[in-house]
């Protein structure tokens, strides 16, 4: 570089010689502006050379060599930065995330004597709110921890109470915060079998195919024709996919408890007095991701309960007798890209009665001595609409059927009534608006006609019924 | 009502797109990814949930995966929404587990 200056240097210099003598004179003359540009250029080549010079002396190379060492230090920095965040994100141990509903509905309930009125209920203006505190957090690789806590409640009242532990996160209430779940997912290393152990109060409560209506993931273990409830238990789950080649197959063992009779004084004591004791609730359940279907599901369950009683009811006070429920539920998730989903799920409840019937309320029955089976089939679909303006909203429909002996254990639906113990016909319409990824409105209606009562669902026998329900709602959804 | 119910599940019948629809994001990632990113590949296996769905976004924006993908930008950016509709700081599926 500094040649090609010097070269430079001097070809000005011989320029100007030749320039003057092309002249025949000593005298140079070129216009004074070509001048002044040519001194601006040997200056400002002259400070170039400066600064390269500068750079290559002893004190330049230090300057070279800072450069190096301010990047290591500001790595540093980086560092210890990093780790007072990773430090703090591992101190905080809990994800935790947010939902937040307001819903309105207009009911009409007709024909039903358990109201009054007439047999009329109406309900035009009727507002909920319901807030979930979510929350995560991943132990140890192996110890997975999940949570729900939830206020449930009526605009500005203190609403009703729940009527048992299945339902106290899903009955609006007042505004006490409810524990909806929190259980553990423990997977033991070095087993011979790929095992899991998930402990606590279980994700039981919408489970499939609620999911379709409440436009989110699946949400629970069993699905919701069966069991849509909070419930506390164990789940031991036996991984089959490696052994059937089927995705996510599994089969599961569960104990819970549909009621646990204790002393009212000493609480881990039984309660002496009562003629009856706990409800044990034992399950299996078969699942699978329908082989050459994407994205489906396939259960197979099997629950029995045993000593079923009145949970505490007075007129109720006695063992009633034990009932088997076996359901299938198939369902299947964007059918060859088509933006369909749909499921079918079907139910079979059987039950043994003790021959018990305190006050003329048996299992099902009047006498406590007649066995009863129900059926129940749960069907429907949701379309996806291709509509990226209107961020692809959805509609959907469902439909169920419950025969006159038909009970299961839903205590604990998302919507204000119970609509899978239906023993009639139900009709669901909906339309869900996504406004953006974490806020959403529903607009339905549905139309439930009662053939038989549903009250108290496995107690007594059920009543024919003219009732019908009607009910408009729309509601907004946020999730975060 | 009979006629309501069918009424209603013949107009959502004929919404069904007659086009065929474009390659999904789950197809696409677990072919165009997966390919590389597996047990024994060439490179980690990557799950969504590894990132939140921003992350996501800025990793291949500020072009920080380390190779070229290979796909069209088309298909990277259905990947990437994939991937963010499946973040961690997405909705999960909630159910007892299963082990593998």
């Amino acid at each position: 570089m500094k040649k090609i200056l010097l070269t430079a240097g001097a070809l000005l210099a011989w320029t100007s010689c030749a320039v003057a003598g092309a002249g025949g004179s000593d005298v140079v003359s070129i216009p004074a502006e070509d001048y002044k540009a040519i001194l601006q250029r040997l200056d400002t080549l002259q400070k170039r050379v400066d600064q390269m010079e500068k750079a290559e002396s002893p004190s330049g190379k230090a300057v070279s060599a800072a450069m190096p060492n301010k990047l290591a230090k500001d790595v540093e920095t980086i560092y210890d930065t990093l780790d007072k965040v990773e430090t703090k994100s591992l101190k905080d141990r809990i994800n935790l995330g947010a939902e937040l509903r307001t819903r309105v509905d207009d009911f009409k309930l007709k024909n039903d004597n358990s109201y009054g009125g007439g047999g009329t209920d109406h309900n035009d203006n009727f507002w909920t709110n319901r807030f979930r505190l979510n929350m995560d957090a991943e132990i140890q690789k192996n110890l997975l921890f999940t949570g729900r806590v939830a206020v449930y409640k009526d605009f500005n009242s203190l609403g009703v109470t729940a009527p048992n532990d299945a339902s106290q996160a899903h009955v609006p209430g007042n505004t006490s915060l409810k524990l909806d779940r929190a259980y553990v997912d423990w997977t033991p290393e070095g087993m011979p079998i790929p095992l899991a152990l998930t402990f606590g109060r279980h994700p039981s409560s919408e489970g499939p195919p609620s999911e379709l209506k409440e436009n989110r993931l699946r949400q629970s273990t069993y699905p919701s024709l069966l069991f849509d409830g909070e419930s506390d238990g164990v789940v031991a789950t036996v991984g089959l996919e490696r052994y059937l080649g089927w995705k996510n197959s599994g089969i599961r063992f569960a104990y819970g408890k549909g009621y646990q009779d204790s002393n009212q004084t000493v609480s881990y004591l039984d309660n002496g007095s009562h003629p009856y004791d706990d409800i044990n609730v034992y399950a299996m359940f078969f699942e699978t991701e329908i082989p050459g279907v994407r994205d489906s599901l396939l259960v197979l369950s099997a629950l029995e309960a045993t000593d079923i009683n009145g949970m505490g009811n007075p007129n109720i006070n006695a063992k009633l007798g034990n009932m088997s429920l076996y359901g299938v539920h198939a369902q299947a998730n964007n059918v060859a890209d088509s933006g369909f989903d749909i499921f079918l799920s079907t139910g079979l409840n059987k039950t043994d009665p003790n021959g018990n019937a305190p006050n003329g309320i048996g299992l099902l029955d009047s006498d406590g001595t007649t066995k009863h089976t129900g059926w129940s089939v749960y069907t429907g679909l949701r379309y996806n609409i291709p509509y990226k303006p209107m961020n692809n909203p959805k509609i959907g429909f469902e439909y169920n059927h419950g025969s006159e002996y038909w009970a299961s254990f839903t205590w604990g639906p998302s919507e204000l009534y119970n609509k899978l113990a239906t023993r009639g016909d139900a009709y669901d319409f909906y339309y869900i608006q996504p406004f953006n990824d974490n806020l959403f409105g529903r607009l339905g209606y549905t139309h439930i006609n009662y053939d038989h009562g549903v009250m108290y669902q496995v107690f007594g026998e059920p009543g024919p019924s003219n009732a019908v329900l009607d009910d408009v709602y729309f509601l907004l959804d946020v999730r975060f | 009502m009979q006629k309501r119910i069918v009424t209603m599940l013949t107009a959502m019948s004929l919404m069904l797109p007659a086009v065929a629809m474009a390659a999904s994001g789950d197809a696409l990632f677990l072919q165009s990814c997966g390919a590389c990113h597996k047990k024994g590949g060439k490179a980690a296996t990557v799950n969504p949930a590894d990132k939140a769905g921003t992350v996501w976004e800025k990793y291949f924006a500020r072009g920080r995966h380390p190779v070229p993908t290979g796909m069209s930008d088309a298909d990277l950016q259905t990947v990437v929404k994939y991937l963010m509709a499946h973040a961690a700081d997405s909705d999960q599926p909630a159910a007892a587990v299963i082990p593998k």
